[in-house]
């Protein structure tokens, strides 16, 4: 046998009946939360063509997209996440479409580790939505209450969504007037949390001391909205005093959306600032190592594709919300046979007992021969079997209990089957 | 309440790490203890620690298995994970170099390097030095790769220096300072936040102290 006939690559998993069970039933939850807000779905395909995710911002890299060609030679690439396409039909397909607009998605997303540590699954599943031709922190707040009710639709129930501005921090450097080199250096040393090393960095520059004091502090403002007033009284230029004014007003939305309580804050969000032109959301809870859900405002992506309009969404994790949820141990109906039905010789009666069963809302399987039917019932942990005696006589033997009833075609189906 | 878990690298970072955890008040003896034991619980601070292998510190708290860890830069460098670094306990210093023959100049064509950190190698040759090298990856004794014409120069760590000396060599180029690093999990930070800053907060005036002596 060849050698890698019976393996899964790395990063690609086989999803078997409970957990697919599960899966499907989290991705139902957040996608029927998402429709009742009127996010109603899209699909775009699996793959694309290379260029789409190719672009300045460099929020994905090379290295982390699986590439193919077609035949003319061009890059394909298997989607490394569900935004971008969009943001694509946005400026195409849905060019001329009524703004604003909601849509939501749930699919494969695929990313590569190569070089850099990943630490997750190459293929992944995403559920989001986006709320497109909008800047307000109306539309803001409302997909990050949306997601908080989706995820807590599936049963999640201690987690925490951190919200943070990109302009914040843009706005800051901007008022230190630091070249874009030291900018970076700065920004990833606060992305990192490094307390000590931001500090050892601004006092190498001519920076003013209220502006370098608010460095300093940069990696750790974040907790509760009151992080805020911590620093509202500084001296900030116009952009970052903007970028604060915008958090009080998505956070007061959310309060009155009654979710305060899951809302935290945090100005040192640093990451993907290229991609990201306001608010910044990410998601935790206990029992897993990376956030749940992400997002935020991108008003510069659908530009890319030549229509410049602004644009804001959040995405879930499936798998790490399945994580939480067994961290959690969260309880769950695992899908079960109620009934197996089989005959002797009157197979029509057989089929027409078991479309029967089914129509009432049970789970049922005919039996289609080969070995013993209790000891397959038994295995399977299916309830009960119905036996098509012949005649229109039918024995039903409940497998919880051990007793055998009989009666007949027609009582069985309520006179239906007459 | 939930237990913290602190990974601390193998060796004499954990026991320097101990020796810190002790000055905070978090004290963990068993691990000063010879033992075969790989978890030690402190019941009454509700901490777990873990003696595990310098360079999978990084692994664990990425992935969440431990909250907090204790590792040198060199570690962190090397392995390139998405954590939070928030504070150097300036222990455990030592310098990243280019090491090779004392009586030689880095050659400037193709070379040859050998070391245990592959990509803090590639990421000083390729970028900041724009040379083409081989990087050959060697797991320990690094030195012996130019005596025996492996390599010509290697990338390791160096501390007091007495190694590259007694067998001819030198440190030819400094790449960049080390030292031990509080490394916390990113969802871990949010989480618990106060018992983790707590943590850090008080190890950070250790330090300070300290050094300040």
């Amino acid at each position: 046998m060849r050698r890698w006939k019976t393996q899964t690559p790395e990063g690609a998993l086989d999803v078997l009946e409970n957990e697919c069970a599960r899966k499907r039933s989290v991705e139902g939850c957040i996608m029927q939360t998402y429709k009742a807000s009127g996010y109603f779905e899209v699909q775009t395909p699996t793959f694309e063509f290379y260029d789409v995710f190719a672009d300045e911002f460099g929020d994905f890299d090379q290295s982390s997209m699986m590439k193919f060609f077609d035949r003319q030679g061009r890059i394909l690439v298997l989607r490394p996440d569900l935004t971008t396409p969009i943001a694509r039909v946005f400026a195409t397909r849905y060019a001329d479409v009524p703004l604003p607009k909601r849509v939501s998605y749930v699919g494969s997303a695929f990313r590569d580790g190569g070089s850099v540590a990943g630490a997750v699954q190459k293929e992944f599943t995403q559920a989001g939505i986006e709320l497109i031709g909008q800047s307000s922190p109306e539309a803001d707040a409302e997909v990050i209450a949306t997601t908080i009710r989706a995820l807590l639709s599936c049963g999640l129930e201690k987690f925490q969504i951190d919200i943070g501005q990109a302009e914040f921090f843009k706005g800051i450097m901007e008022q230190t007037g630091l070249c874009e080199e030291t900018t970076e250096h700065i920004r990833q040393l606060i992305d990192q949390k490094s307390f000590v090393a931001v500090g050892e960095l601004a006092d190498s520059y001519k920076i003013k001391s209220e502006l370098k004091e608010l460095i300093l502090e940069l990696p750790s403002l974040f907790g509760g909205i009151e992080v805020i007033d911590k620093i509202k009284t500084k001296s900030l230029g116009a952009r970052a005093k903007a970028a604060l004014d915008n958090i009080i007003e998505i956070y007061g939305i959310l309060v009155d959306y009654g979710f305060e309580k899951y809302i935290s804050v945090d100005l040192g969000m640093v990451k993907g600032l290229n991609y990201y032109t306001g608010v910044i959301v990410k998601g935790f809870t206990h029992g897993v190592g990376f956030p749940v859900c992400g997002g935020g405002r991108y008003d510069n992506l659908i530009g890319e594709f030549g229509r410049s309009i602004p644009a804001t969404g959040v995405a879930i994790g499936i798998e790490r919300v399945i994580s939480a949820l067994n961290y959690q141990k969260a309880e769950f109906e695992l899908p079960v046979v109620h009934t197996l039905v089989c005959y002797d010789t009157d197979r029509s009666d057989a089929f027409k007992i078991a479309e029967g069963l089914r129509s009432n809302g049970l789970c049922v399987e005919v039996w289609t021969g080969g070995g013993d039917i209790e000891d397959y019932a038994n295995r399977r942990g299916i309830g009960g079997i119905v036996r098509i005696r012949g005649n229109g006589v039918i024995d039903i033997k409940n497998l919880v209990d051990g007793t055998t009833t009989a009666t007949t075609v027609s009582e069985l189906l309520g006179g239906e089957g007459k | 309440m939930k237990y913290l878990t602190i990974a601390l690298a193998k060796g004499r970072l954990a026991e320097l790490s101990t020796e810190l955890f002790g000055k905070i008040g978090l004290d963990c003896p068993v691990i000063k203890e010879k033992s075969r034991k790989l978890i030690f619980t402190d019941e009454k601070n509700r901490l777990k620690f873990m003696l595990v292998k310098a360079t999978d510190v990084p692994t664990y708290v990425e992935y969440g298995a431990a909250d907090i860890g204790i590792v040198g830069k060199d570690t962190i460098l090397e392995e390139g994970k998405n954590l939070y670094e928030v504070l150097d306990l300036k222990f455990g210093a030592c310098k990243m170099c280019v090491c090779g023959w004392a009586d030689k100049a880095l050659p400037t064509g193709f070379i040859k390097v050998a070391s245990k950190y592959p990509n803090i190698t590639r990421d000083y040759f390729s970028s900041k030095k724009n040379q083409t090298i081989e990087i050959i990856k060697l797991s320990g004794s690094v030195e012996l790769a130019p005596l025996c014409g492996l390599s010509e120069v290697i990338v390791d760590i160096v501390e007091s220096g007495k190694t590259l000396k007694e067998n001819g060599l030198a440190v030819i180029e400094e790449i960049c300072d080390i030292s031990a690093r509080l490394v916390v999990n990113r969802v871990s930070l949010k989480m618990e936040k106060e018992r983790i800053m707590g943590i850090v907060d008080r190890a950070r005036e250790i330090i300070k102290n300290d050094n300040n002596n």
